[in-house]
């Protein structure tokens, strides 16, 4: 096809328009139609699968506000946007605020997102409800007053929580240990908590390996074999993707797993693929803020874990409890700030007044924003087992605790306020 | 004809485009203006020269760090000394990997570039206490001309002052480049890239001419490094990541390597349209993948070739 001036430019003139209307030409319904929530969800790569997971709690949430009526009588709108690199994160989280013009943004799981996004939540005055990404710098250092930044739980909890059975369990059962932790900052700060509250509980275990492979590794010989070499009573490792099973599996077919303890903090993350097979029982295990099979579930809980099931013929991880929490916690504010309001629809502002303290019932039981915006959720560790009904490895007894006991409080840096327990 | 006309409506349009109330828009095109700058250095290395870097990410990542270093952790909030110091430290960094790689044409230069840019990678990702590992380092806004715009905030700053600002930048690469180009530097590079045997018997210094090419082109690239962390704020490893070098011979691709100014049509339109693919798909990753392959079949001289009929008849 030839393509002549005239045709051209009249080409690229439907195509200028068409390309420019869309964006910006939004409607603004400030109090009126949907309440427009955007979502940023990992989509591709290692973090696909938690992305995704998130997304499901999320729709689950919104599934059930709007056919309840939706939020004071205005339906939920979900603008789903896939979180990625930070640069282009930070862009989708542009367009949300000043194109689809939403009244929050919930989702972020990847730190280094999470860092350039708090930032850009203050700057662009929207409101984010992170669903994960708290790490000590983000809390400490980059955004250590947010106004529009509501985080997740601290990234260290489960290690916190994990370090605390490891005492109650081992203590003095262990002389040696080793950790083999993914490559980036949360591998990092677990692996540095796990030692500090070893070091607390006065067990003085003698750290003979310490391994840093590449988040989503999918070899792990050269590891192993150093695992081997190095004789450790116990490893340590807060590995959370398809990287587990892998090491488990190698772990477990080199001999590693039968008389050395395995603490994993974050494995029940990919807990379905954690085969009897290669999994030892006896492990710690920990589930992060969502345990499928807890047998003091809330109905509200037993319902979703049935409706996931169904769905996608798999049984729901922690990421979901995170974005549902984000979705009910950001209706329970609005409905807040309305009351404070007289019913009137609220400020912005006296929204954000609102999440703080907000409370709601989650899928893991009721939870909450703190002051300082960082949230509080019970956590769910227990010891390997197989005997269930599965051809994967569940915890029994299920151990529970808050983040009120594994969360380093508000205005306190994570190792003082380790050292300053009473164990 | 047809592109200088087009050409000079786009100007005017990316010039009125911060008064047409469109922020996001704006903002989009931010990006884009810092691409089109690394982008007219790497064709200077690609286009004119004929050496294909699949590398050139870690001189984006080395001026978006250099801007973190800098705001961040000397207190330099001054953007022309940032832009300034991008450029020299890209200059200091190229010179001895160009001495390596210009040794080399074709796949191995190739090769050669995508190993340095990874190790940079790694170096960026494995030295937590010097760049912040998978954290990276904050970026924080700058000084535009001595002048702080504190009372701005950031919608404001991005899709005003910082605009222009970058769009400044970009012209004025664009003018260097030109020049550049036309010059006997410029003629001794294309001649070198047709056959470097009967440039050498010319008496021009292939490897000097090569790797000053290679020079030029990573200040180009630092100096859209910097323009691109400073809306994200932040600088992270990923700039340095090889998926983001293989973005930019994309975007080359797309405009078309054989004009000068397609590099920078490639850069606005990858993306918008990544804006919008984005938005409709998940699988926006094999959407592009469908068109790098359409264009690399059926439109070798990427967009600017369609538009710039007349010159593909001469050629």
């Amino acid at each position: 096809m030839r393509l002549t001036r005239r045709r051209f430019l009249k080409l690229t003139g439907v195509g200028a328009v068409a390309a420019a209307l869309p964006l910006d030409v939004v409607p603004v319904l400030a109090q009126s139609g949907p309440v427009r929530l955007g979502i940023l969800a990992a989509r591709a790569g290692v973090l696909a699968p938690v992305g995704e997971s998130g997304l499901r709690g999320v729709q689950f949430a919104t599934d059930r506000i709007n056919a309840a009526g939706g939020i004071l009588g205005r339906r939920l709108e979900l603008i789903v946007e896939e979180e990625s690199s930070p640069k282009d994160t930070v862009e989708r989280f542009r367009k949300l605020a000043l194109s689809d013009k939403v009244d929050a943004v919930s989702g972020a799981i990847s730190t280094g997102v999470g860092l350039a996004l708090g930032p850009a939540a203050e700057e662009m005055k929207t409101i984010w409800l992170a669903w994960d990404a708290t790490t000590q710098k983000g809390v400490e250092e980059s955004m250590p007053k947010p106004k529009y930044s509501f985080r997740s739980t601290d990234n260290e909890c489960e290690a916190v929580m994990a370090s605390i059975l490891t005492a109650r369990h081992w203590k003095g059962k262990f002389k040696t240990v080793a950790g083999i932790n993914p490559d980036y900052s949360y591998g990092r700060d677990n692996w540095a908590a796990f030692l500090a509250i070893m070091k607390k509980y006065g067990i003085e275990a003698q750290v003979v390996s310490e391994l840093w492979p590449k988040l989503g590794a999918t070899d792990f010989t050269s590891h192993v074999a150093t695992l081997i070499q190095a004789k450790p009573d116990l490893i340590f490792s807060c590995f959370w993707a398809g990287d587990t099973p892998i090491f488990m599996k190698q772990a477990h077919a080199a001999g590693l797993t039968k008389s050395t303890k395995v603490v994993l903090t974050t494995g029940g993350g990919v807990h379905e693929s954690l085969k009897k097979d290669f999994t030892p029982e006896g492990a710690i295990l920990g589930y992060n803020c969502f345990y499928f099979e807890n047998p003091k579930a809330s109905a509200l809980a037993k319902e979703f874990t049935r409706w996931h099931a169904e769905k996608f013929k798999e049984w729901p991880n922690y990421e979901s409890d995170h974005g549902y929490f984000t979705v009910v916690a950001f209706k329970a504010a609005i409905e807040r700030a309305a009351k404070a309001a007289g019913g009137k629809w609220p400020t912005q502002d006296a929204i954000i007044q609102a999440l703080e303290g907000v409370e709601a019932e989650s899928l893991s039981g009721p939870r909450r924003y703190r002051e300082d915006h960082i949230m509080e959720a019970a956590f769910f560790q227990g010891v390997t087992t197989h005997r269930n009904r599965h051809d994967f490895v569940t915890i029994d007894p299920v151990e529970s605790m808050s983040t009120k006991q594994i969360q380093k409080p508000s205005g306190v840096g994570l190792y003082d306020w380790i050292n300053g327990w009473k164990v | 004809m047809i592109v200088r006309a087009l050409g000079l409506i786009a100007g005017a349009a990316l010039v009125l485009l911060p008064l047409a109330g469109v922020p996001y828009t704006t903002t989009l095109l931010l990006p884009a203006f810092g691409y089109a700058v690394a982008l007219l250095g790497l064709n200077l290395l690609f286009g004119s020269t004929g050496l294909l870097s699949f590398g050139h990410a870690l001189f984006i990542a080395l001026g978006g760090y250099t801007a973190a270093a800098l705001t961040g952790r000397f207190g330099v909030r001054s953007l022309e000394l940032v832009l300034l110091a991008a450029a020299l430290v890209a200059a200091l960094v190229a010179v001895p990997i160009g001495l390596l790689c210009v040794r080399y044409v074709k796949i191995y230069f190739g090769m050669l570039t995508l190993a340095f840019g990874m190790l940079f990678y790694s170096f960026l990702y494995k030295f937590y206490a010097l760049t912040g590992g998978d954290e990276g380092m904050r970026v924080l806004r700058p000084m535009l001309l001595g002048r702080p715009l504190e009372h701005l905030d950031t919608v404001a700053y991005l899709t005003g002052p910082f605009y222009y600002y970058a769009l400044g930048v970009l012209v004025v690469a664009a003018l260097v480049m030109r020049r550049l180009v036309g010059s006997p530097f410029g003629l001794s590079l294309r001649s070198i890239r047709e056959n470097a045997a009967k440039a050498e018997s010319l008496g021009i210094g292939v490897r000097r001419c090569r790797l000053a090419a290679f020079v030029v082109a990573a200040v180009f690239g630092a100096i859209g490094g910097v323009l691109l962390v400073v809306p994200t704020g932040l600088a992270d490893p990923l700039l340095a990541y090889w998926t983001h070098s293989g973005n930019l011979v994309f975007m080359l691709l797309l405009g078309g390597f054989d004009h000068f100014l397609g590099p920078v049509l490639g850069a606005l339109v990858f993306i918008l349209l990544q804006d919008s693919v984005m938005s409709l798909t998940s699988y926006w990753r094999f959407v592009f993948g469908a068109i790098l392959a359409v264009i690399v079949i059926f439109f070798p001289r990427g967009l600017m070739g369609l538009l710039d009929a007349r010159r593909a008849a001469a050629s």
